[in-house]
C-alpha cells in the first residue's frame, strides 16, 4: 500500500470515514486540495510577505509618488498580511490572477493563456514518447536481466538520470543544432498565436531533452517492478499452465508490473512540470517555463505567483492521480482497504 | 605450560563486529561503478580545489580578443570578454562544490532530525511533520528556489538555504522509513525502558543503524543539489559576474557557441562528469546496501 | 494628357537610386505635380542657383527621379548607385529585435526598450527628421518649422493631405494635441524630455495646417527635440491606455498596426494611403521579440527572419561567413558611461573623479568590451554634433597620475561598488573591464550586476557609481536629458556647486540663435564637463545588425539613432530584391 495511504489510515483512525476504494479516492482528493491550499500559502508568503517594497521594485525608473501610491493600492500592500492573502486567494479562485506589473499591465491570465497551451503540448508529447519508451526499455531489461542489454541500458540510464536537464539540453544543442550536426534549429521560434503542432522541427530538441530527463527514472522502476513480477508465483503458475511466453508477458506480467510503476510514471510527469522551466529557457520555447524565468528576472510578482502555483498545482494533481490510479489498478491494494 | 596447552586455555574471543557502514563501503568498493564514480569525483573535486594553482592566467585578466580561438597562451581560447577559458574553468568549480556541499549538509541535518523525531514519536507529530514535508515536496524544487529569488534577489546564502530546504523532505522521508523499522527493535525498546533520554536514544541507538541508507541518500541528494545549483547559476540567479563559476560560464559563453565552444563545453563536461560520478557512487552504495539486506545480518 | 513620370521615392532622402523615369517633365506635367513637391524642388533649385526647369532636366539626364519630398544633396553620387536594383513591391518583412518582454508598449511618443523603438518607427512620424549624417532635415510631416528673429516664436506648418491610418487628415489640432501630450508632466513621456521650453498653453492654431508656438524662452534646440524619433505626431485624443476598436493605435507612418502581443510580436500592414508616394514596399512588417541573443542570430541564419538588430560581437564573423546573410555595421554616438555621483563620497572630490578617468584604458575597453566594434570616447557625449569640441586632447590611461591624485585625496585603497545591468551592449562589459583595470591603481571595484527590475528600481540614480545607457543625441538635447538638476536621468547629479556656471551657460546657449556663437558657449560647457564631470565616457559602440541578402536598400555607415538605418526609417527604405 502506498505510504500515503498508510499514513492516511492512521491519521483518520478515529474519524468515521467512507469505506472502500471510493472512500480512499475521496480522502486522497481532499488531501490534495489541502496540500494545494498550503502551497498557496507558501507561494504567497514567499512573494508578498517578505521585506522589500514590491511597488518600488517595479515602477523603478518611472516611480513618482502618485504612481507608487496607486500601485500600492492596487496590490493591497497597505492592508494587513492576512487580508492581503484573502484578497489574493479570492481573486485567484475567481480566475483573476491579477495584473502583470510590467509595462502593459495586462491581466496575467491573458499573458500566460497561450503559453499554457504550448507547455501542455510539449509535456504531453514528451510524456507520450517517454512512457512507452521507458516501459519497453524496463521490460526488456528485466527479461534479459544481467545480460548485455541490461547492463548497457542500466549504465546509460544512470548517466542520463544524473545529468541536470540544462546540461542535457545544451549537449543536444551542441550535437544537433550548432556545432557537430546542423540539422535542427537550436531555438524554438513559435509565434504567439501559432500552434506548436505546426512546427515539428522546433519541437524535436526540447522534447528530446525532456524525454532524456524523465525516461531513466521510469525505466528503472519499470525494470525493478517487472523483475519482481516475472519471479512471482502468479507468473510461474501461468507458465506452468502451459501458456505461451508471449501471452504470459503481455496478458499477465506487464499489467501487474505496471501497477507499482504508475506512481513513478505520474511522479515523473510531474517532474516534467519542473523540467520545462530550464528546457524552455534553453530553447527559448514560448511556454510557461520561460515565462516564469522571465517573470523572476523582472520581479513581476503577480506572474511569479500565478505560474508558481500553476506548476505546483500540476504537480499535486499528478501526484493525486498517481495514488488513485495505483489503487484502481492494483487488486491487492483494493482488497486491503475493505 | 606447553604451547598447545596455552592455546587450549586461551579465551574465546568473539569476532570483532564491524560497523555497518564500513561493511557497506567495502562492499560498494568492489563494484566497478563505485570505483569509476569515485575516480570521477576525485578528478573533479581535485580540479575544483587545486585547479587554481595551475591556472596560467588570473581568471579576471584579459588574455585576448573576445571569443578568440585556442592559441599558445590561451589553450582553450577566450570567453565573452576575452578572458582565458582554461583559467576560469580551473577556478570555476569551487563555488559550485562549496554551495552544493553546504546545501546538502543543511538538508541532511534538517531532514535526519525531522525523520528521526517523526519515526520515534509516531502518531500525530509524525503525521503532521510528514504532511509538511509533503507540502514542500509539492513544489518542483527549481520553482521554489526561483520564487524565493524573485523576492529577495539572487543571493548566495538564499540559494544554499532554499536548496537545503528542498533537500530536507526526501531525506526526512527516507530517514523516517528506515528508522521506523529500527524503532521497533528490541535494543531500542529496552533502552527506552531503561529511561534513556530521547536525544541520546535517537542519536546513539537509532542513527548508527540507518547509516547505510543515509549514505546512499546523501550521495543522491548531493547529485541533485549540484544539478540544481548549477542550473540556478546557469539561469543567472547564482554567482554573479565576474566570478568564475561553471554554471555562469555556460550562460556567458553561450552566444559564442558557434565560434568558440570551449567556454561552454568545458564546464558542461565538468558538471556532467561530477553529477555522473556522485550518482555512480550512490548507485554503488545502493546496490551494496541491497546486497547486504538480501543476505541478512552480517 | 501625357503620363507623367512616376515619382518614385527611393532609399533615403539624399541617396537616390534610379527607379523609373519616362522623360523630362513638361510644363503640363509640372502642373500635375503636387504643390508641395514643387516647392521642395524649387527650394533645392534655389540652393543650387538654378531654375526649376534646369534642375529637373539635369536630374532626368542623370537618370534620376526626383523625390516627392525633395532634397537632392548627392545627385551625382546617387547616379552611380543608380545601377542598383529597382525597388520591388511586396513581401512580408520579418525583423527580430533584441529584448522585449510583456512590458512592451506601442506609443507614438514613448519608448522604454529596443522593441518599442522598432514598433514606434513603423507607425509614427515626426515633424522634422535627421538624415544619414545625423543632420537635421525638413523631410518629415512639417513643410516648415521656422523661428522668429528672437528664437522664441516658432511656426510649424504641416504638409497637406497627410492622413492618419484611420483616414483622418493631419491638421494643426493634431500637432497641438501631440505637443501638449509630449510635455504633459503626468505622463513622463520619453519624447517630452527635450521639449522643456514648450509652453502647452501657448500653442495657437493659425489655420488648418499651421501652429504658432511661443516658447517659454528662446530655444535653438527645439528643432533637435522635434526631430527625435520619439516626438511622434499623434491624432487628437490619442491614448494608448484606451486603445481598442474605438480608439485604435494610429499614426501617420508607413505601416498601420494590425496586431500586437507584448513580449512576442506585432504585425503591421502596409498603409495604402501613405503620403510619400510609392512607399512603403513591403506588404507587411512583422516585428518579433528576441530577448535571447543566440535565438535571434540563429533565427537570421535559419531564414526565419529577414533582419535582426544587435548581433553580439562574437557572432559577427558567423553572420558574415554564412551565405545569404550580411552584417551592417554603423557608427553611433550611443554611449554606456560609468557614472560617478559628484555630490557624494568618494566622488565628490574632483581629484577622485579625475583619477578614475585616468584609470580607464579606453582602447582596451573597446577591444575587450565591444570586441573592437566601436570607437574610443573622451569623456564627452554627442560626438556627432557639429558643436563637438574635437580640440580637447584625447584622454589616455595614466595609472601613475591616477595614483597620485588618489593619494592627494586620501583615497589610496579605495573600494567602491559599481552597479550595472544588461540594458545594452557595453554596460556590463565596460563595468567589468574597468573594474579589472582599476586593480592596477589599487582601486577595488565590486561590480554588481543587477537584473533590470532591480537596477531601474528605487536605487536608480542614487548609486555613487553605476553604468547607464544613452542613445545618440546632439549636445544640448543630451544636456537637457541628463546633465541638469531638472533632467529626468541625471546619474551624476551634475553640476556640483563649484560648476554652477554650467547652468548659466546652458541657458545662454539656448537663447543664442547664431550658431557660431552658440558653439563657442557649448565648448565652454564641454570644457567644464571634460575637467570636472562625473561621466567616464570610454567609447561608443557600433550598431551591429544582420540582414538577409535579399533585403535591399540598407546603407552602410548611416549615422542613426537606431539600428538598421533607424529601422528603415519606418521600414520604408528597404525592399526585397
Amino acid at each position: 500500500m502506498s505510504a500515503f495511504a498508510a499514513r492516511l489510515e492512521r491519521a483518520t483512525r478515529v474519524v468515521p470515514r467512507p469505506r472502500g476504494v471510493w472512500g480512499f479516492i475521496l480522502r486522497r482528493i481532499l488531501l490534495g486540495l489541502l496540500t494545494l491550499f498550503f502551497v498557496s500559502i507558501v507561494v504567497f508568503a514567499a512573494t508578498q510577505a517578505l521585506p522589500g517594497d514590491a511597488a518600488r521594485a517595479f515602477l523603478g525608473r518611472n516611480a513618482t509618488p502618485q504612481s507608487l501610491a496607486a500601485l500600492r493600492e492596487q496590490l493591497h500592500l497597505n492592508e494587513p498580511v492576512l487580508s492581503q492573502y484573502f484578497h489574493w486567494l479570492g481573486g485567484f479562485l475567481r480566475g483573476d490572477l491579477g495584473k502583470s506589473l510590467t509595462g502593459s499591465q495586462e491581466p496575467v491570465t491573458s499573458l500566460i493563456g497561450p503559453r499554457i497551451k504550448n507547455s501542455a503540448f510539449l509535456m504531453l508529447i514528451a510524456a507520450a514518447i517517454s512512457v512507452p519508451l521507458s516501459i519497453a526499455l524496463g521490460s526488456v531489461a528485466a527479461r534479459r536481466r544481467d545480460r548485455v542489454f541490461d547492463h548497457a541500458t542500466s549504465v546509460v540510464l544512470l548517466v542520463l538520470a544524473a545529468l541536470p536537464e540544462f546540461v542535457t539540453a545544451i549537449v543536444l544543442v551542441v550535437l544537433l543544432g550548432t556545432s557537430v550536426f546542423h540539422v535542427l534549429p537550436p531555438v524554438s521560434l513559435i509565434p504567439p498565436n501559432g500552434s506548436p503542432w505546426n512546427y515539428p522541427k522546433e519541437l524535436v530538441l526540447p522534447v528530446l531533452a525532456l524525454v532524456l530527463a524523465v525516461t531513466p527514472y521510469i525505466a528503472r522502476i519499470m525494470r525493478a517492478s517487472m523483475i519482481e513480477v516475472l519471479e512471482s508465483d502468479y507468473v510461474e503458475m501461468a507458465r506452468l499452465k502451459g501458456m505461451r511466453e508471449q501471452t504470459v508477458l503481455w496478458r499477465h506480467a506487464l499489467p501487474n508490473g505496471i501497477a507499482p510503476a504508475i506512481q513513478v510514471i505520474a511522479l515523473s510527469l510531474a517532474y516534467l512540470a519542473g523540467g520545462i522551466v530550464v528546457v524552455e529557457f534553453v530553447f527559448a520555447y514560448p511556454g510557461i517555463g520561460s515565462a516564469f524565468v522571465g517573470a523572476v528576472s523582472n520581479r513581476d510578482l503577480p506572474t511569479v505567483q500565478a505560474l508558481g502555483i500553476l506548476i505546483a498545482a500540476a504537480y499535486v494533481v499528478l501526484n493525486v492521480a498517481a495514488d488513485v490510479a495505483t489503487i484502481l489498478v492494483s487488486p491487492r491494494l483494493r482488497t486491503s482497504l475493505r | 605450560m606447553s604451547g598447545a596447552a596455552a592455546a587450549a586455555v586461551s579465551p574465546i574471543v568473539a569476532p570483532k563486529r564491524q560497523r555497518p557502514f564500513v561493511v557497506l563501503l567495502r562492499r560498494a568498493w568492489r563494484l566497478p561503478r563505485t570505483r569509476i564514480g569515485f575516480v570521477l569525483v576525485l578528478l573533479l573535486v581535485g580540479t575544483a580545489l587545486i585547479g587554481p594553482i595551475f591556472a596560467p592566467h588570473d581568471p579576471t585578466a584579459f588574455a585576448g580578443a573576445p571569443f578568440a580561438k585556442p592559441s599558445s597562451s590561451t589553450l582553450l581560447g577566450t570567453d565573452n570578454l576575452g578572458r582565458d577559458v582554461l583559467s576560469r574553468f580551473l577556478w570555476g568549480g569551487r563555488s559550485i562544490l562549496g554551495l552544493s556541499a553546504a546545501a546538502t549538509l543543511i538538508g541532511l541535518v534538517l531532514g535526519v532530525s525531522i525523520g528521526l523525531v517523526a519515526a520515534y514519536s509516531r502518531g500525530l507529530l509524525d503525521d503532521s511533520l510528514m504532511r509538511v514535508m509533503d507540502v514542500i515536496l509539492a513544489f518542483p524544487s527549481i520553482v521554489l528556489a526561483l520564487v524565493a529569488v524573485s523576492t529577495v534577489g539572487p543571493k548566495l546564502w538564499l540559494i544554499v538555504l532554499v536548496v537545503g530546504f528542498t533537500t530536507m523532505p526526501r531525506v526526512a522521508r527516507v530517514t523516517r522509513g528506515a528508522s521506523a523499522e529500527v524503532v521497533e527493535r528490541d535494543f531500542v525498546q529496552s533502552a527506552e525502558a531503561l529511561g534513556e533520554p530521547r536525544a541520546k536514544l535517537l542519536l546513539g541507538e537509532i542513527l548508527p543503524n540507518i547509516t547505510s541508507t543515509l549514505m546512499v541518500e546523501a550521495s543522491l541528494r548531493l547529485t541533485y543539489a549540484i544539478g540544481l545549483i548549477a542550473g540556478l547559476s546557469f539561469l543567472g540567479f547564482g554567482e554573479q559576474p565576474p566570478a568564475a563559476d561553471w554554471g555562469l560560464m555556460i550562460n556567458e559563453n553561450r552566444q559564442g557557441l558557434t565560434v568558440q565552444p570551449w567556454g561552454v563545453l568545458m564546464p558542461v563536461i565538468a558538471i556532467a562528469l561530477l553529477t555522473v560520478g556522485t550518482s555512480l557512487i550512490g548507485d554503488g552504495l545502493a546496490r551494496a546496501s541491497a546486497g547486504i539486506d538480501r543476505r541478512g545480518d552480517e | 494628357m501625357a503620363a507623367y513620370p512616376r515619382w518614385e521615392v527611393v532609399a533615403g532622402r539624399n541617396e537616390l537610386v534610379r527607379a523609373e523615369v519616362t522623360r523630362n517633365p513638361s510644363r503640363e506635367d509640372q502642373g500635375a505635380m503636387r504643390e508641395d513637391e514643387l516647392s521642395r524642388i524649387d527650394e533645392e533649385a534655389r540652393r543650387r542657383g538654378m531654375s526649376r526647369e534646369e534642375l529637373l532636366k539635369r536630374a532626368a539626364v542623370a537618370g534620376l527621379v526626383l523625390t516627392g519630398s525633395g532634397g537632392l544633396a548627392q545627385v551625382a553620387r546617387a547616379g552611380v548607385a543608380a545601377a542598383a536594383a529597382a525597388p520591388k513591391r511586396g513581401g512580408t518583412f520579418r525583423v527580430g529585435v533584441a529584448g522585449g518582454s510583456s512590458s512592451d508598449i506601442i506609443d507614438g511618443q514613448d519608448i522604454v526598450t529596443n522593441p518599442d523603438q522598432a514598433r514606434l518607427m513603423a507607425g509614427f512620424e515626426t515633424l522634422v527628421t535627421f538624415d544619414k549624417n545625423f543632420k537635421l532635415a525638413f523631410d518629415g510631416l512639417a513643410e516648415e518649422v521656422s523661428p522668429n528673429k528672437a528664437g522664441n516664436v516658432w511656426t510649424i506648418r504641416v504638409r497637406p493631405g497627410i492622413e492618419f491610418h484611420n483616414g483622418k487628415t493631419l491638421s494643426a489640432d493634431d500637432v497641438i494635441f501631440s505637443l501638449r501630450r509630449l510635455v504633459n508632466p503626468k505622463l513622463k513621456l520619453f519624447g517630452g524630455s527635450a521639449l522643456s521650453s514648450v509652453n502647452p498653453n501657448a500653442l495657437k492654431k493659425m489655420d488648418s495646417r499651421t501652429v504658432r508656438m511661443t516658447l517659454k524662452n528662446p530655444d535653438g534646440t527645439i528643432l533637435d527635440a522635434l526631430g527625435q524619433y520619439v516626438a511622434g505626431i499623434v491624432p487628437v485624443g490619442y491614448s494608448p491606455n484606451a486603445i481598442g476598436k474605438a480608439n485604435p493605435n494610429v499614426g501617420t507612418g508607413p505601416y498601420k498596426l494590425k496586431s500586437f502581443t507584448p513580449g512576442q510580436q506585432s504585425v503591421h500592414d502596409r498603409n495604402p494611403n501613405y503620403w510619400r508616394h510609392g512607399q512603403p514596399y513591403f506588404d507587411q512588417v512583422v516585428i518579433i521579440d528576441f530577448p535571447d541573443d543566440t535565438a535571434r542570430v540563429n533565427a537570421l541564419l535559419g531564414g526565419q527572419v529577414d533582419a535582426i538588430s544587435n548581433i553580439p560581437p562574437a557572432q559577427v564573423a558567423v553572420v558574415n561567413g554564412h551565405s545569404g546573410t550580411k552584417v551592417l555595421e554603423s557608427p553611433t554616438a550611443q554611449w554606456t558611461p560609468i557614472c560617478m555621483r559628484v555630490d557624494t563620497a568618494p566622488f565628490n572630490d574632483v581629484r577622485v573623479r579625475q583619477a578614475m578617468r585616468l584609470i580607464a584604458d579606453r582602447e582596451q575597453m573597446v577591444q575587450q568590451g565591444l570586441a573592437g566594434h566601436g570607437h574610443v570616447g573622451n569623456d564627452l557625449y554627442a560626438p556627432f554634433d557639429e558643436a563637438y569640441d574635437h580640440a580637447l586632447p584625447q584622454r589616455k590611461q595614466d595609472i601613475a597620475q591616477a595614483k597620485s591624485l588618489l593619494k592627494a585625496a586620501g583615497q589610496d585603497n579605495l573600494t567602491v561598488d559599481l552597479q550595472s545591468t544588461n540594458g545594452a551592449l557595453g554596460m556590463n562589459e565596460g563595468a567589468q573591464v574597468f573594474a579589472q583595470q582599476a586593480k592596477a591603481a589599487g582601486v577595488t571595484i565590486n561590480v554588481k550586476i543587477l537584473d533590470s527590475g532591480a537596477f531601474y528600481g528605487s536605487q536608480y540614480l542614487k548609486w555613487p557609481m553605476s553604468t547607464d545607457f544613452w542613445g545618440t543625441r546632439n549636445y544640448l538635447s543630451q544636456v537637457a536629458a541628463g546633465s541638469l538638476p531638472t533632467s529626468p536621468y541625471n546619474e551624476t547629479h551634475w553640476p556640483d556647486t563649484a560648476d554652477n556656471k554650467f547652468l548659466t551657460l546652458y541657458k545662454e546657449a539656448l537663447r543664442t540663435v547664431d550658431r557660431k556663437k552658440r558653439f563657442a558657449i557649448e565648448h565652454e560647457m564641454m570644457q567644464l564637463e571634460y575637467d570636472h564631470g562625473g561621466y567616464i565616457v570610454w567609447g561608443f559602440s557600433n550598431f551591429l545588425d544582420g540582414y538577409s541578402s535579399k533585403v535591399q536598400g540598407l546603407i552602410q555607415g548611416w549615422k542613426g539613432v537606431m539600428q538598421l538605418n533607424n529601422f528603415g526609417n519606418g521600414y520604408r527604405t528597404f525592399w526585397f530584391g
